[in-house]
């Protein structure tokens, strides 16, 4: 007699009561499926999360922001010169923290393309480090180089949405945008890169569909939710994108105008840079903290905009829902145990003379234990198998329902959790039935009528 | 094990005492029983309900142990011993038939009589091969895919018999064996105890039956937890 024999005549029991198996695993497949379901709507939210997140830049992102001076320190405020190129050129300083700075001029402008449309925009001027900081795609053609830079050549690299609006009848198409020159406040910008289209997964869906359901009349709907431009959202500002290098901003839009500082103390609009580990986040921010107050003459006039807060906040949700969703199938794997102990203690009262047949004829009180704890133990893994396949229908009943902001996904962990949740279950509710079973006196259930 | 001579007897008891219950009003169901039987040997126990023939057939079965006096089975003292050493003496050395047959429903009848092999940790093919051979002594070799609800009273009881071989047992203990049997097919698992005693095989047959008593060649009869007559026929 071993575990093995154990489980046959488990199984044997569960194939002779079909019915009475289901209905005791009736609470064991609902906790599994309820389960599973939470742990994939749960991932599939984190993970919609994450790679929204990771399109905004990512934790590693961090921005240099205006803050108002305290007061003691207020008449010394103009002794810094505020957020200017030189702090993004001292932040190179420290290529083993910051592995990229992105500064940023920005400038109202009106853009016009001589076989499209004309538009109004927000230029931006910035250095190719801004690809990676923002964790900008390139679609087609390439984002700005050193070169451009140096040179304060007249490219631009465009957002999807602004590509939309520029060529509306061209765009969707196969048509090359790549070096057409449009016009950015009169002066003729070449074309060299677009960038992908940033979109949140439920309007990706819904593109999705809508391209399947044949050629959708997306045409009509220009200026709308085609090219992303029309339903605001926070990938917004990346679709807009209208990128030139910061020298060209500079020179083109601002110098000349009087008063204009020199480039390298000319105000920034927009500072970010990325922190290259994780793990020494905090170090990199005190770092960075040090080289400003050098640029800064002192003055504490800056503020990090990071990210952390908000994860912390995303984490914290993920958690109260995982923890409301596990107390759910909690309680149903809790109601499906005691209906096995409590199936299980009848089908031994039923049994009572089987068990005293298997007794005389030489089975230990172990060996009668193990059967019984094999029995519910099946009961347990059958009821967590099929509670998988409920959970798969859960989730396809309820994405056709209400269809999910982030479609649920299923790691090998959740599977491997609920089914062993459903399986210890089994385990710890066969225990007290197995014990009594094992306890029976031989003589008295060789007797038992 | 020593080997003494009571190590050499199927049975031995040697003054043996059954109390049930311990309150102010004990019911001694033996009542300082000795008895002793060989090797080879077929004997009926007889009495009267009551006799303790029951509480006897317990103690030589190994299902239970004796409040005092020394019980062996099979060479084995079993006065002081544990479940686990209960259990494996009852699969080794004893082969039950009951009055009610006391198949398991759920197995065929090849599964009935491997029973006891299955806790003997017999492997799965050897096991086959003994139910076969057992089968085939009680000539049930037809019948191994049936389950008990589709065999007739007699049948199951042969059954039974088989289940009792099958471990090749040092003794085989029949409570009321024909009890639920019409006389045909008492008689017919009467004759195949006959033939088991006499190719060997030592058989302690309990019954309340005289008829059924003297198919044995020794007949001990119970009365009030005593041995009151012990006769060979």
């Amino acid at each position: 007699m071993n575990w093995l024999s154990g489980l046959l005549i488990g199984l044997r029991e569960i194939r002779e009561h079909k019915f009475r198996s289901f209905l005791t695993m009736l609470g064991v497949i609902l906790g599994v499926a309820s389960l599973l379901a939470m742990f994939a709507l749960t991932a599939g939210i984190a993970t919609g999360w994450r790679n929204t997140m990771q399109q905004l830049g990512g934790l590693e992102r961090v921005g240099v922001n205006d803050k108002q001076v305290s007061l003691e320190f207020a008449d010394l405020a103009a002794l810094s010169p505020g957020r200017t190129l030189a702090d993004a050129e001292a932040l190179r300083g420290l290529p083993h923290l910051v592995s990229h700075v992105a500064p940023e001029m920005q400038t109202p402008a009106t853009l016009s393309a001589p076989d499209g449309q004309t538009v109004s925009a927000r230029v931006v001027g910035t250095w190719p480090d801004n690809l990676a900081v923002s964790q900008h795609e390139v679609a087609a053609g390439r984002f700005l180089t050193d070169l451009d830079l140096e040179r304060g050549a007249r490219v631009v690299v465009l957002g999807d949405a602004k590509v939309a609006q520029l060529w509306p009848d061209e765009y969707g198409t196969d048509a090359d945008f790549l070096g057409r020159t449009i016009t950015i406040n009169d002066r003729p910008f070449s074309v060299v890169g677009v960038l992908a289209l940033y979109q949140r997964e439920e309007d990706r869906r819904r593109r999705e569909a809508a391209a399947k359901g044949g050629p959708a009349p997306a045409r009509f709907a220009m200026g709308g939710r085609r090219g992303g431009s029309g339903r605001r959202n926070m990938f917004s500002w990346k679709n807009e994108s209208v990128i030139v290098p910061l020298s060209t901003l500079y020179h083109e839009f601002r110098s000349g105008q009087p008063e204009t500082p020199p480039l390298v103390m000319a105000k920034l609009d927009n500072l970010n840079f990325r922190v290259r580990d994780l793990q020494r986040f905090d170090e990199t921010l005190t770092a960075v903290q040090n080289l400003l107050r050098g640029t800064r003459r002192g003055i504490d006039d800056y503020d990090f905009d990071t990210r952390e807060d908000w994860f912390e906040r995303m984490e914290t949700s993920l958690r109260s829902t995982q923890l409301s969703g596990g107390l759910i199938a909690g309680i149903s794997l809790l109601v499906g145990g005691i209906g096995i102990a409590n199936i299980m203690l009848a089908s031994i009262a039923q049994r009572v003379r089987e068990l005293g047949v298997r007794l005389a004829v030489g089975a230990r009180r172990r060996d009668v234990f193990l059967q019984i704890l094999a029995e519910s133990t099946v009961i347990g893994m059958i009821g967590g198998f099929l509670g998988l396949g409920a959970g798969v229908v859960l989730l396809d009943l309820l994405g056709r329902v209400a269809p999910l902001e982030s479609p649920p996904v299923i790691e090998p962990s959740a599977i491997l959790i609920s089914v062993g949740f459903a399986t210890a279950v089994g385990v710890l509710s066969g225990l007290y039935p197995a014990w009594r079973a094992s306890r029976l006196d031989p003589i008295a259930a060789l007797r038992y009528e | 094990m020593k080997k003494t001579p009571e190590s050499s007897a199927a049975v031995d008891l040697r003054d043996v005492h059954k109390i049930y219950g311990t309150g102010p009003d004990p019911v001694a169901a033996l009542d300082g029983v000795s008895l002793r039987i060989d090797p080879g040997e077929f004997v009926a126990i007889t009495g009267t309900s009551g006799s303790g023939k029951s509480t006897l057939m317990h103690l030589v079965g190994c299902l239970d142990t004796p409040t005092s006096g020394r019980v062996s089975v099979a060479g084995e003292d079993i006065s002081t011993a544990g479940s686990d050493r209960l259990a494996r003496l009852r699969n080794r050395s004893i082969g039950f038939v009951f009055q009610a047959f006391n198949l398991l429903p759920r197995l065929d009848v090849q599964g009935n009589i491997e029973l006891p092999l299955v806790y003997a940790g017999i492997p799965r093919r050897e096991r086959r091969q003994r139910a076969l051979d057992a089968a085939a002594k009680v000539n049930l070799t037809d019948r191994l895919t049936h389950r008990p609800s589709q065999l007739s009273g007699g049948q199951c009881q042969r059954v039974a018999v088989a289940r009792a071989l099958v471990n090749d047992p040092a003794l085989i203990l029949a409570d009321e064996p024909t009890g639920n049997l019409d006389t045909t097919n008492g008689a017919d698992v009467l004759r195949l105890l006959a033939e088991l005693h006499r190719s060997g095989r030592t058989i302690v047959l309990v019954t309340h039956d005289p008829a059924v008593a003297a198919r044995a060649a020794r007949v001990v009869e119970m009365r009030d937890g005593r041995i009151v007559k012990d006769t060979a026929t």
